[in-house]
């Protein structure tokens, strides 16, 4: 009986085995959208560092795109990710896919920061700053994202469009103060920025 | 107003975007879920939406990882995938994927070691289990074949221990002092009769009791077909006293009663034995 049990556990280690062995493969595990938010949802760290990994750069190019700076914006995209593990329980499949909802934290948040009192005293004090560097060869903290990702679409939209659209989604203007600052009738701001998202659909395709 | 002029409205867009207002999104909600074909469209948009951004990823410095799982106490798991340098600062050992596609590409350091590690364990695993597996095949034959010589020896045990009493009560009746003891033997026979002169037997017999106890000092073998008789000769009547074989293995055996014998003798008879002595007399003994 004591050999049956010695087996036995030696059985167990081999499985046990097997499982690290497994665990070590899963490396290039990949989830379904699914699977990735059941797992969020049951707080495992492996299948949030798989989200970090597969959509950090999308929504970093978001946050880069809405706030330009490099150091404020890696802290921005540092808040999303808190926000997105801490608020997943709240994420409802039923209205959306998982990245629009991620999307959306992320362009709420970088706006947030964008129109945050301190960031815009500091925009003040980097301009002056930047008129005393003069020539320094121009250097700036800000990445070129110009021509990447959601902005790429942008290009291509009508250029009454694209300044709507620039500051509805990525300065997070409301369409009364669009209407103030472009100083044109808000029902033109409706139309304009209707047109302007049927033809985003269209360079989607 | 119409499914079609609705979806194209614009407003699939503004929802999926976050430009619509709360009106708006309670409205388009409840299409979506009434309307497959609108929900669609969302879906649609959505996936183009998540792929054109996908393909614009720029990845974040290696820190701001570091932090968010440090913020988020994963701080074991950071532990395992990045190392701190010299100098202080944080090195990324995993996950340096292209802008691109992000993808988790971890196959650098000590992970290569760790899975080979990982292999070699396993093999090494599998081998020991393969060894103790037969150790154990060779135990558990080993345990049927002693079950099977214990019960063997319990059997035998058994055995002795019924003749090892068979022995002691006999021994029992052989102290008895009323036991005389007559020798039997082959050069007594008259006329050298016998076949062996060798031949020898010695009969205890308690007079009181009528017991009878025969015990064989030397005889040969009887062959198959033949047993041998002891006769008490009674006022010079033989009668018989029982048959046995010469068996080397039980030397004192019971015979019948007897009463008043002058002499004993033990003939060779067919098997059986026979009314009267008719085969040659290998011993006699007289009182």
């Amino acid at each position: 009986m004591y050999v049956l049990n010695l087996f036995n556990v030696r059985l167990r280690r081999f499985h046990n085995h097997i499982s690290l062995y497994r665990a070590l493969l899963g490396i290039t595990t990949t989830y379904s959208e699914h699977q990735l938010v059941s797992l969020l949802k049951q707080r495992d760290a492996k299948a949030f560092e798989y989200l970090y990994e597969n959509y950090s750069g999308a929504l970093y190019n978001i946050v880069l795109q809405i706030i330009g700076d490099v150091e404020l914006s890696n802290d921005v995209l540092q808040d999303v990710f808190v926000s997105i593990w801490r608020k997943i329980e709240s994420y409802d499949s039923v209205k959306g896919r998982l990245f629009t909802w991620m999307l959306n934290i992320t362009r709420n948040a970088s706006i947030d920061v964008l129109r945050s009192k301190s960031y815009q005293n500091s925009k003040k004090n980097q301009s002056i700053s930047d008129q005393n560097e003069f020539d320094n060869g121009g250097k700036t903290s800000q990445l070129n994202v110009d021509n990447i990702g959601v902005r790429k679409i942008l290009e291509k939209l009508k250029p009454e469009h694209r300044v709507l659209i620039d500051l509805a989604y990525f300065k997070g203007y409301t369409q009364e103060e669009i209407a103030e600052i472009e100083s044109i009738p808000i029902g033109t701001v409706k139309t304009r920025i209707r047109n302007a998202l049927i033809q985003l659909r269209e360079h989607l395709k | 107003m119409n499914i079609q002029e609705y979806i194209s409205s614009g407003i699939v867009e503004s929802y999926v975007l976050g430009l619509a207002d709360e009106a708006e999104r309670a409205r388009f909600e409840t299409f979506c879920a009434s309307h497959e074909e609108v929900r669609a469209a969302r879906d649609a948009f959505e996936l183009a939406l998540e792929e054109q951004a996908r393909n614009g990823s720029i990845a974040p410095p290696a820190h701001v990882k570091i932090n968010i799982l440090a913020q988020l106490g994963m701080d074991k798991y950071v532990a395992e995938k990045t190392d701190i340098d010299r100098s202080g600062n944080i090195a990324r050992k995993f996950g340096e994927y292209p802008t691109g596609q992000a993808k988790i590409i971890r196959s650098s350091g000590w992970s290569k070691y760790l899975a080979a590690a990982s292999i070699a364990l396993l093999v090494g695993s599998t081998i020991l289990n393969f060894y103790l597996f037969q150790q154990y095949k060779d135990y558990s034959e080993r345990y049927s074949s002693l079950l099977a010589s214990q019960t063997e020896l319990a059997d035998n045990n058994r055995a002795l221990q019924t003749s090892l009493d068979e022995y002691r009560n006999t021994i029992s009746h052989l102290k008895n002092p009323g036991m005389s003891v007559i020798r039997m033997a082959g050069n007594q026979v008259p006329k050298n009769g016998s076949p062996d002169p060798s031949s020898m037997a010695t009969i205890y017999w308690n007079k009181t009791s009528a017991e009878v106890y025969l015990m064989i000092n030397n005889l040969p073998k009887n062959t198959a077909g033949k047993q041998y008789q002891l006769w008490a000769i009674v006022d010079g009547k033989p009668i018989s006293a029982g048959v046995f074989d010469m068996n080397e293995a039980n030397p004192v055996m019971k015979m019948s009663k007897v009463s008043g014998a002058q002499a004993f003798a033990v003939t060779l008879e067919e098997k059986g034995g026979s009314e009267s002595p008719k085969g040659a007399m290998y011993v006699l003994g007289s009182i």
